[in-house]
């Protein structure tokens, strides 16, 4: 009986011993993605989620990575983590992330959570007295400006509003001669969509020869916007530009519409031109005007909004950032030579030649042209400009 | 290991934040308004660091000083209301203090950049830690520190006169009063002690956050702080720390691997921890059991 | 002066969604002594489910989901009495309020799980696109029709509990519990009728405040929540007129101070006037009546 155990479990040995040799051969490359995914922002965690996922699969299917020694690596995605847009949580989130055997963390979506987390890292890369946390991040969402530049190890693929609100003026300026006013809506007590009126729109349709007759200024999560819209009303000027979310956007929109307030062009806050805003007013949101980086308007940018539909998410500016880090890690870590060895000291070696990869990046290969990469780590990337039509937001103009 | 670190240190800051608002409860006062002093404690000693080179040490207790000034600010008003009108007048209070954070603009040129708070976008690069060579454990034990010091501190007080005035008060105000307690001496400290806690609690905050904005200040984290006493249970000091790691550790990060159920359960779980065990995990019956354990194991060594 | 006038009007017409919140905190309050945080949640959650059902039963007309959200309040009332009142002792304050407060999380968490967090168009009334004009002035219909539906409640309510019998059943239990059971009344019947009662006119608030607002998103109940509560204690713990002139009055002042000073300040002169008024009249505007101890 005993004997007849024993040749079991040599056996058994055997195997396991055979298969461990196997493991041994195929390394995986790991990349964590992290982002909100209770609450209002729900949507942007999923989203994101079912884009890397998606573009993950697409990796691996046409080989994997190449490493430093020539061998193909596949990726592997962490379980996506939730941050609830809470800044402890993310600093514990990532910290955590850090702790395995991830390479990159992708993340997060709350502006208010990406302060915080820049600032818990390494300032600059070879200062021995920071003891700032070593590990990089490359950003899909959080989109107030300014950031990448708080720490070497923090990277950013997030459209430039200056860049492209300035086109949008301009552009409208020449289309439509005889508008020659902008009045503004702001959200005041939302970092990104207050920095979005005052230092973007306000500043870039004025530099167009714009008049700026003013603002009205509400909080995010205000519903009454009566007095607001009575000054908006007064003002009666050529072109309302929101700074809004969708929430608040929509609420505007319909007090404007009871009000009788009808600007002949309404331009709208960059996050606002996803599916949000549609379900919640599609009909008084009709032909809001917004700048976007991403579109289905190219073949890849199609073939990236049907892959990640395949795993139930939607394809935005913000979820499609995200890809497009898939695409950009693979490329920076083929340049980079990655060992792929799992130990302590060859993970971190690793994560420091991603980093400085990335930050010797020029262009990135974005889903709408080419992205080139600023020097204190943002992108500067291709876009159009969408307007609210139907259930949809369809292009209105494309300048590339 | 620096994630358990990190934990750990959440953990700590929390468990300050709980015991700001035992102390004020246990002389019956609900107050939500501790995130207040929390927020004043963190823009306070995080200035202090920042645009003035002050060390860590005098800058927290400079932090928790002011949080116990303006406390006491509060406690007089708050005397002529008590129940569900001292909850809501706190509640003004905490989103008073929340707003002026959020009006608040105080920035000066250091080098190339401007460093200071900034209305609506808060207060940034508040790095006293990671520029001087504080490595993640050494931030833990510096929390943990004063938690324990804070905590020693008010089982202390518990075991004195103080602690059992504190209680009677809470208990019963008539009859306190008609013993010849003074009501308002002892509600007033208890606030002003609160209101310190919290503070302190705001300066660790700040700086291992290195990004305060008036957002992380609001109700729903006043709401947490009195969370923690009243699912931890009165009896003891221990009961609002079994809280935080039940909060912080099981609910928030244990609770991971359910993926997307965390959220929901995070709510559900509070109603049940509520709905078995009322009075908290540490009421004064559980405190006696635990009490006459430990008593039982140390006569059988 | 025209345009103060205007912004005052648009306040308190405003202030109507708050008279009706605070209608049911306040009555729950002056049955119970507890505070139900999960009311208005639980409202909006009523409000969210019925435009689930009506749109798919019939095209979601205003009318048809407001009626389902009546209903469904009174349920959903009912289910957070039971999970979150019924098994904790009545003289525990705290406990109940951590309840609530996690059955606020819970619901809002649900809702935007099935929502996934994007705010739904919610259907008004045909009274939602009008504007009454006086003059120079202009009034929002739709807040109009909120109004007449506190005053309706109220007279409901009152009538309630003052010419019938569960009514005063409920009274008792409100002033002396215990003698109330002496007398031979179930308190357990009454506190849960009064969920159902608060419920019922919550899904109502529910659906109202969304169809004001114009979407239904989960954005809408923190601050509801907390103007509930400032209504119930400015109006008076306990007093379901005191609750309607309290929401006029916080909806008005709020308008009025953001005209004159803007919306980075409104809020903060709203909670200090409020904070000094409970300090000069801690009972409310109108205090509960002698005979309470």
């Amino acid at each position: 009986m005993s004997k007849i155990a024993l040749a079991v479990a040599a056996a058994f040995a055997a195997t396991l011993g055979m298969q461990g040799g196997a493991l041994a051969q195929e390394k995986t490359i790991k990349l964590a993605g992290f982002g909100v995914k209770s609450g209002v922002l729900r949507l942007f965690g999923l989203n994101s989620e079912a884009a890397l996922k998606a573009a993950v699969e697409e990796v691996n299917k046409a080989g994997g990575v190449k490493l430093g020694d020539g061998s193909k690596a596949k990726f592997e995605l962490a379980d996506y983590l939730d941050d609830r847009c809470n800044a402890e949580e993310g600093i514990s989130v990532v910290r955590r992330i850090a702790g395995s055997d991830a390479l990159i963390a992708i993340g997060p979506t709350c502006s208010n959570v990406a302060e915080p987390l820049y600032g818990i890292l390494q300032k600059k890369v070879d200062d021995k007295g920071d003891t700032g946390l070593q590990f990089p991040i490359l950003t899909d969402v959080a989109i107030k400006g300014g950031l990448a530049k708080i720490s070497e190890w923090s990277f950013r693929n997030v459209p430039s509003e200056f860049t492209m609100y300035s086109s949008l003026f301009y552009w409208l300026k020449t289309k439509h001669p005889n508008l020659t006013t902008v009045y503004g809506g702001v959200e005041e007590d939302f970092a990104h969509s207050r920095a979005s009126w005052y230092a973007v729109m306000k500043d870039r349709s004025a530099a167009n020869g714009y008049k700026v007759l003013g603002e009205s200024k509400w909080l995010l999560n205000d519903t009454n916007f009566s007095t607001q819209v009575r000054e908006m009303k007064k003002a009666n000027a050529d072109i309302v530009a929101i700074a809004a979310h969708p929430f608040t956007t929509c609420g505007v929109l319909k007090e404007m519409q009871r009000q009788g307030v009808k600007p002949k062009l309404l331009v709208g806050l960059t996050s606002t031109s996803s599916m949000e805003t549609l379900a919640g007013c599609a009909k008084h949101a009709q032909g809001l005007i917004i700048p976007t980086s991403f579109a289905p308007v190219t073949k890849e940018s199609k073939h990236a909004a049907e892959a990640t539909a395949k795993k139930k998410g939607a394809a935005d500016l913000h979820s499609m950032a995200a890809w497009e880090n898939v695409f950009i890690l693979k490329e920076a870590i083929e340049r980079a030579k990655i060992s792929g060895n799992k130990d302590a000291a060859s993970l971190q070696t690793d994560r420091r030649k991603l980093r400085d990869a990335l930050a010797a990046t020029k262009t990135t290969k974005g889903l709408l042209g080419i992205s080139k990469r600023t020097e204190d780590r943002e992108a500067d990337k291709p876009y159009v400009f969408v307007h609210a039509k139907g259930n949809d937001w369809v292009v209105l103009h494309n300048p590339l | 290991m620096d994630f358990y670190f990190g934990l750990i240190q959440i953990i700590g800051v929390h468990t300050l934040l709980g015991l700001s608002a035992y102390v004020i409860l246990l002389t019956g006062q609900l107050s939500i308004a501790q995130a207040a002093f929390y927020a004043i404690g963190a823009y306070v000693s995080a200035m202090l660091t920042v645009l003035w080179g002050w060390h860590i040490v005098p800058a927290l207790f400079a932090g928790a000083a002011m949080g116990a000034f303006f406390a006491t600010l509060v406690g007089f008003p708050a005397l002529r209301v008590r129940g569900l009108m001292l909850v809501i007048a706190t509640l003004a209070f905490g989103e008073g203090v929340r707003l002026f954070f959020f009006n608040f603009d105080y920035q000066i040129q250091k080098g190339n950049v401007k460093v200071g708070p900034l209305g609506p976008e808060g207060f940034r690069q508040i790095r006293y830690f990671p520029e001087n060579g504080w490595t993640t454990f050494d931030v833990m034990l510096f929390v943990w520190v004063f938690v324990i010091l804070v905590m020693a501190l008010i089982w202390w007080v518990d075991r004195s006169r103080y602690g059992a005035v504190l209680r009677a008060v809470g208990d019963d105000e008539l009859a306190a009063q008609s013993v010849g307690i003074n009501l308002t001496a002892v509600k007033v400290s208890a606030m002003t002690v609160g209101g310190g806690i919290a503070g302190l609690a705001g300066c660790l905050y700040a700086h291992y956050t290195t990004h305060i904005e008036h957002l992380g200040f609001g109700v729903l984290q006043s709401v947490f702080a009195v969370a923690y006493p009243i699912i931890g249970g009165m009896a003891s000091v221990f009961g609002t720390l079994f809280a935080v790691i039940f909060v912080q550790g099981i609910l928030v990060e244990g609770l991971r691997f359910l993926g997307d159920w965390r959220n929901l359960l995070f709510g559900a779980l509070i109603i049940v921890a509520m709905v078995v065990r009322p009075t908290g995990f540490l009421d004064a019956l559980m405190l006696k059991r635990f009490a006459r354990w430990f008593a039982l194991g140390r006569e059988r060594a | 002066m025209l345009d103060f006038v205007q912004a005052l009007i648009d306040g308190i017409l405003y202030g109507t969604t708050y008279a009706l919140i605070g209608i049911g905190f306040t009555l729950v309050f002056g049955v119970m002594h507890k505070i139900n945080m999960a009311y208005a949640s639980a409202s909006i959650g009523a409000a969210y489910v019925a435009l689930v059902v009506g749109g798919l039963v019939a095209g979601a007309s205003a009318w048809l989901v407001f009626g389902l959200s009546f209903l469904l309040g009174g349920l959903f009332g009912l289910l957070v009495y039971l999970i979150c009142f019924h098994l904790i002792p009545l003289g525990n304050e705290n406990a109940t309020l951590m309840s609530t407060i996690g059955m606020l999380l819970l619901v809002d968490e649900l809702i935007a799980h099935a929502t996934q967090g994007m705010p739904q168009n919610y259907p008004s009334t045909a009274f939602g696109e009008e504007m009454v004009r006086m003059g120079e002035l202009s009034v929002r219909g739709d807040l109009i029709f909120v109004f007449a539906v506190s005053v309706v409640a109220m007279g409901a309510l009152l009538a309630l509990l003052y010419r019938t019998r569960m009514g005063l059943a409920t009274r008792a239990v409100a002033q002396q519990p215990v003698a109330a059971q002496l007398c031979g009344i179930q308190v357990v019947k009454v506190n849960a009728l009064t969920f159902v009662i608060t419920g019922l006119l919550g899904g109502i608030a529910g659906a109202l405040v969304c169809s004001a607002v114009g979407t239904l998103s989960i954005l809408i109940t923190g601050p509801l929540t907390v103007k509930g509560l400032i209504v119930t204690v400015i109006g008076g713990l306990g007093s379901v007129p005191g609750a309607i002139v309290a929401g006029l009055l916080v909806g008005g002042l709020e308008n009025v101070v953001l005209y004159l000073r803007g919306v980075t300040e409104r809020d903060l002169y709203v909670m200090l006037l409020m904070f000094a008024f409970l300090v000069f009249r801690p009972n409310g505007i109108f205090a509960r009546g002698a005979g309470r101890d």
